[in-house]
């Protein structure tokens, strides 16, 4: 068996399964937020049960739309509100920050644990060797009722990265060379399993980064393992970092990726900085020191969301804030910020913007004809100050920087 | 033995992923207002002013991928769609989908279909009848899990079950 066959015929009370087989694991931890957690409590609701098959594994955290930008999405939060007060399930609702970032720094799931979670992005857990699966609502009312849940075993590939990366790249680079390799579909209802000397030596926000975007490629779940844990995959994908260079996703899809030697000067109208793809304190850390003393772009704006109320106070303390205000950033609250399209820097038609998040489709971030490019973290900061799409090293030299 | 769905297609390429199908700003509508936004999106204008209860989407590879968000299944659905036929279908989308009970079904048929077009699908089963072309195409059956579920009228109703058998066996 590979690692994720040993995970879920664990959680199923067997000694073996193989792909295709149905199963029903037990479930570990449910993640929900506040724009899918209400719909997941009406159908709980329709089921008739009155209780959560156990509190502590049944988590809800306000994270999309914190302070409330409409009215709707303030009786989102009051549904929340009212059922984890009914039920005695947890509730994060004080801008905690990003439901995946927030399951992480709180330490709700460890390595070998089954997540499920009404989010595409909880794959991100997989970077500590938790198989993490994304449901809908409806998949995951019927969990936080039951306490398991019925799957498909996947067939599962290994992707297995040697060499060391170039100065100035991370995992956003990494995991945007792969979807520019396989695209928004080649692992669709598959298993990815992320190996070899270059993952494992990357930082663990890194790592975070290169599990979050496995949904990107269409996988149902990614995990980063040791090379010796991988065991018997269907397909071996092996890469040479040596090969990797910065990358960027091109409007309007993750899968429409070119190194950024391609777009060098492209105009920018906004730059983003956060989310559960590239929100964390070494990204903003990079972030200052490439802005500090410097200011962003006279023809664009920047909004640097971090992507937890830890991060955001980290910040604070290593006076990261104040360098980000100084050089001209809008600091928003701590939580997923412009990504999904609601709130804190939507774009309108002719916008270009360059975003550390996961996604850019048409109307993703607002208008439907404003044009979304994904990139580093690095990428994202030196643009902000070049006021166009730059590469790294143009503004701080790569030898300069902690990391990244 | 199939059931029999009728109704005029609309048709959409690859790659129509959820914010296209249902966008994040329409996601805190309650249930019954979602499809007023079904493909607020997308390159269809007016979808929802023009579809009628009983049309189909013929649409091409990845269908509902990016978000799991099942507001998109569920606006598709309460706008009237009965049935989508696609290449192939992001993975959240297609539970999703399946466990409010709609029927997804797998067949390339987007350039043996016009928009417009009025035709015949068989669930389970699998098959799209075009009048027009006295021509049958064949899908791919869904399979047991799936129809039992869409019979069963979503996901809750087969839960209720589980947990009155748990009740009945203590």
């Amino acid at each position: 068996m590979n690692l994720i066959e040993k995970i879920m015929a664990n959680k199923a009370g067997v000694n073996t399964v193989t792909a295709g087989d149905e199963i029903t694991v037990t479930v570990d931890l449910t993640l929900s937020h506040d724009v899918t957690g209400p719909l997941a409590i009406s159908q709980f609701d329709r089921i008739g049960v009155n209780r959560v098959f156990d509190v502590n594994k049944v988590v809800f955290i306000v994270d999309h739309n914190i302070p409330a930008s409409t009215v709707e999405a303030r009786r989102q939060h009051r549904i929340l509100e009212e059922f984890c007060s009914r039920t005695g399930a947890q509730l994060f609702n004080r801008s905690e920050g990003v439901i995946h970032q927030v399951a992480f720094e709180k330490g709700l799931y460890s390595e070998g644990d089954i997540v499920v979670g009404a989010d595409s992005h909880t794959c991100t857990a997989g970077a500590l060797g938790a198989l993490a699966i994304p449901v809908g609502s409806t998949d995951l009312a019927a969990v936080i009722a039951l306490g398991s849940i019925d799957l498909e075993v996947p067939e599962v590939d290994a992707i297995i990265i040697d060499g060391p990366l170039a100065p100035g790249l991370s995992g956003k680079d990494l995991v945007l060379y792969l979807l520019a390799k396989f695209g928004t579909d080649s692992f669709t209802d598959r298993g990815i399993i992320f190996s070899g000397d270059t993952i494992m030596s990357l930082p663990l926000d890194d790592r975070l980064t290169i599990c979050n975007m496995a949904i990107e490629m269409g996988a149902m779940t990614g995990l980063i393992a040791e090379r010796e844990s991988v065991g018997k995959v269907k397909r071996v994908y092996n890469f040479d970092a040596g090969d990797i260079e910065a990358m960027i996703a091109c409007p309007s899809s993750p899968g429409n990726v070119k190194p950024v030697s391609e777009m060098d000067g492209t105009a920018l109208s906004q730059v983003v900085v956060g989310s559960c793809t590239n929100g964390r304190f070494s990204d903003l850390k990079l972030v200052a020191e490439i802005l500090k003393g410097r200011k962003i772009h006279k023809n664009l704006n920047m909004v640097i969301v971090p992507a937890s109320k830890k991060i955001a106070g980290q910040m604070d303390d290593a006076g990261i804030t104040a360098i980000l205000r100084t050089a001209g950033a809008i600091i928003g609250n701590p939580g997923c910020g412009p990504c999904f399209g609601s709130h804190q820097g939507l774009v309108c038609e002719n916008d270009v913007v360059l975003s550390t998040t996961n996604r850019n489709f048409p109307g993703r971030m607002g208008h439907k004809d404003a044009h979304v490019y994904l990139a580093s973290p690095r990428v994202a900061a030196e643009s902000a100050v070049m006021g166009c799409i730059t590469r790294p090293g143009t503004v701080l030299p790569l030898e300069e920087s902690s990391n990244g | 033995m199939d059931n029999i769905l009728k109704g005029r297609v609309f048709l959409l390429g690859d790659n129509v992923d959820t914010d296209q199908i249902l966008p994040g700003y329409a996601m805190s509508f309650s249930e019954d207002e979602l499809g007023r936004y079904a493909l607020a999106g997308s390159e269809l204008n007016n979808f929802a002013e023009k579809v009628q209860p009983g049309d189909f989407i013929v649409a091409g590879r990845n269908f509902g991928c990016g978000s799991s968000r099942e507001q998109a299944p569920l606006a598709l659905k309460n706008a009237g769609i009965a049935a989508i036929v696609a290449v192939s279908y992001a993975m959240i989308f297609r539970r999703n989908a399946i466990n409010i009970g709609l029927p997804v079904l797998c067949g390339d048929l987007v350039n043996n279909i016009k928009e417009g077009d009025l035709v015949e699908i068989a669930i389970p089963g699998g098959r799209i009848f075009v009048p027009a072309q006295d021509v049958n195409y064949k899908l791919e059956p869904l399979s047991k899990s799936a129809w039992d579920t869409i019979q069963a009228g979503g996901l809750i109703n087969k839960v209720k079950k589980i947990l009155a058998d748990r009740g009945a066996s203590d």
